[in-house]
């Protein structure tokens, strides 16, 4: 069984999500890439990541109907979350915990390895 | 002196009030392309990526760049739409849109998706501004940029309409479709503009609410047109009669 873990990372501006994934790649995690909310409820039912990166305001349905949505399940309900938002500033991890979040990040202020040392403490 | 600055200072706070709903708007619009180019460049900075990575990123900061700078201009030029002469000339649509194509090329092709122009059967001309039309189009096609899906093709449509007494640029994307809470929210806020329109989500639809501006100072319209899989932004101008006389 392999070690490496998978993270899918949801993000509708793809030059942003490739710049995610090159940066967990070269930390050694396997990444998934999906552009709005609904590919990636696909890319989940065909195999559980071990952490979901997540921005808020996708096109089409936003983050918090994919929240929703995996809460509805007991296996995707326990599948950790980062959001990685502009909006930051006007979220709280009190009243998203509840919805898998783990960690918010804020896109205008991170450093690319913000993510990864925040999927380290997760996925600990 | 002090009363001179104090008018100053109350009319740049006038001014400022105003213009709030614009200038949060713009500073939303403004943050995720600062924040992409910042990643980009810090990436850089950190080293370690092989030199195709280098030339490609290298690229997408001067794209994004590009288009950031496209949205401060027309918010700059949309602030002096009222003080500034502009003028009104019998326009090519096709001419112009092909030129548009070619602009944005590049950026298109770096994002894996294309850009074409549906041509019109026969020559027709319009009455615009040249600068303003220009900046409509750019708008909503960086617009449909953003929310097609990948491999698929922007198209720009150019038709008459009301006896050929008017003409209709569309610029057609193949996104989400836009949800029934969204669209009635849309055509409200077409029809009634005051404010940035919030044109899909994450968008504060600043663009939208600039173009609005453009087309109404040329006596024309902007619209949007809800598809199953997408939507088409449009400006109605009238047609130049410059034709007909020929």
């Amino acid at each position: 069984m392999s070690d490496i873990k998978s993270i899918l990372i949801v993000e509708d501006d793809k030059w942003l999500a490739e710049q995610y994934a090159r940066v967990l790649s070269t930390a050694g995690y396997k990444t998934i890439v999906r552009l709005n909310a609904i590919d990636a409820m696909h890319a989940i039912d065909d195999k559980l990541p071990d952490a979901i990166i997540l921005d808020v305001l996708l096109t089409g349905s936003t983050a918090f109907t994919l929240l929703h949505e995996l809460q509805s399940y007991s296996d995707t309900g326990l599948i950790p979350i980062i959001l990685c938002t502009s909006l930051a500033g006007d979220l709280s991890i009190n009243d998203l915990g509840s919805y898998g979040v783990k960690q918010i990040i804020d896109k205008t202020t991170m450093i690319p390895d913000d993510l990864t040392t925040a999927l380290r403490r997760i996925l600990l | 002196m002090d009363v001179v600055r104090g008018k100053q200072k109350k009319v740049f706070n006038d001014s400022l009030g105003n213009n709030l709903p614009s200038l949060v708007a713009a500073a939303h619009e403004l943050k995720s392309p600062l924040a992409l180019v910042r990643q980009l460049s810090l990436t850089l900075e950190g080293g370690d990526i092989s030199l195709s990575d280098q030339k490609k990123i290298l690229r997408q900061i001067s794209l994004t760049s590009e288009r950031a700078l496209r949205l401060t201009n027309d918010l700059t030029r949309s602030a002096r739409l009222a003080d500034a002469m502009f003028v009104m000339e019998p326009i090519n649509p096709q001419q112009l849109c092909e030129d548009i194509v070619y602009e944005l090329a590049p950026l298109f092709s770096a994002s894996d998706k294309n850009m074409r122009l549906k041509s019109h059967k026969h020559p027709l001309l319009l009455v615009a501004n040249r600068d303003l039309l220009r900046r409509i189009i750019m708008s909503f096609s960086d617009n449909a940029l953003h929310y097609t899906g990948s491999d698929s093709a922007v198209e720009i449509q150019i038709k008459a309409f009301n006896s050929g007494k008017m003409i209709r640029l569309g610029v057609r994307d193949y996104g989400p479709a836009l949800s029934s809470d969204m669209w009635r929210s849309l055509k409200g806020k077409l029809s009634n503009s005051n404010m940035p329109i919030n044109a899909r989500p994450q968008s504060s639809g600043l663009g939208l609410y600039i173009a609005s501006q453009f087309a109404s100072a040329m006596n024309g319209n902007i619209g949007v047109i809800r598809h199953r899989d997408g939507a088409t932004f449009y400006v109605d101008l009238q047609a130049s009669k410059q034709l007909s006389l020929l």
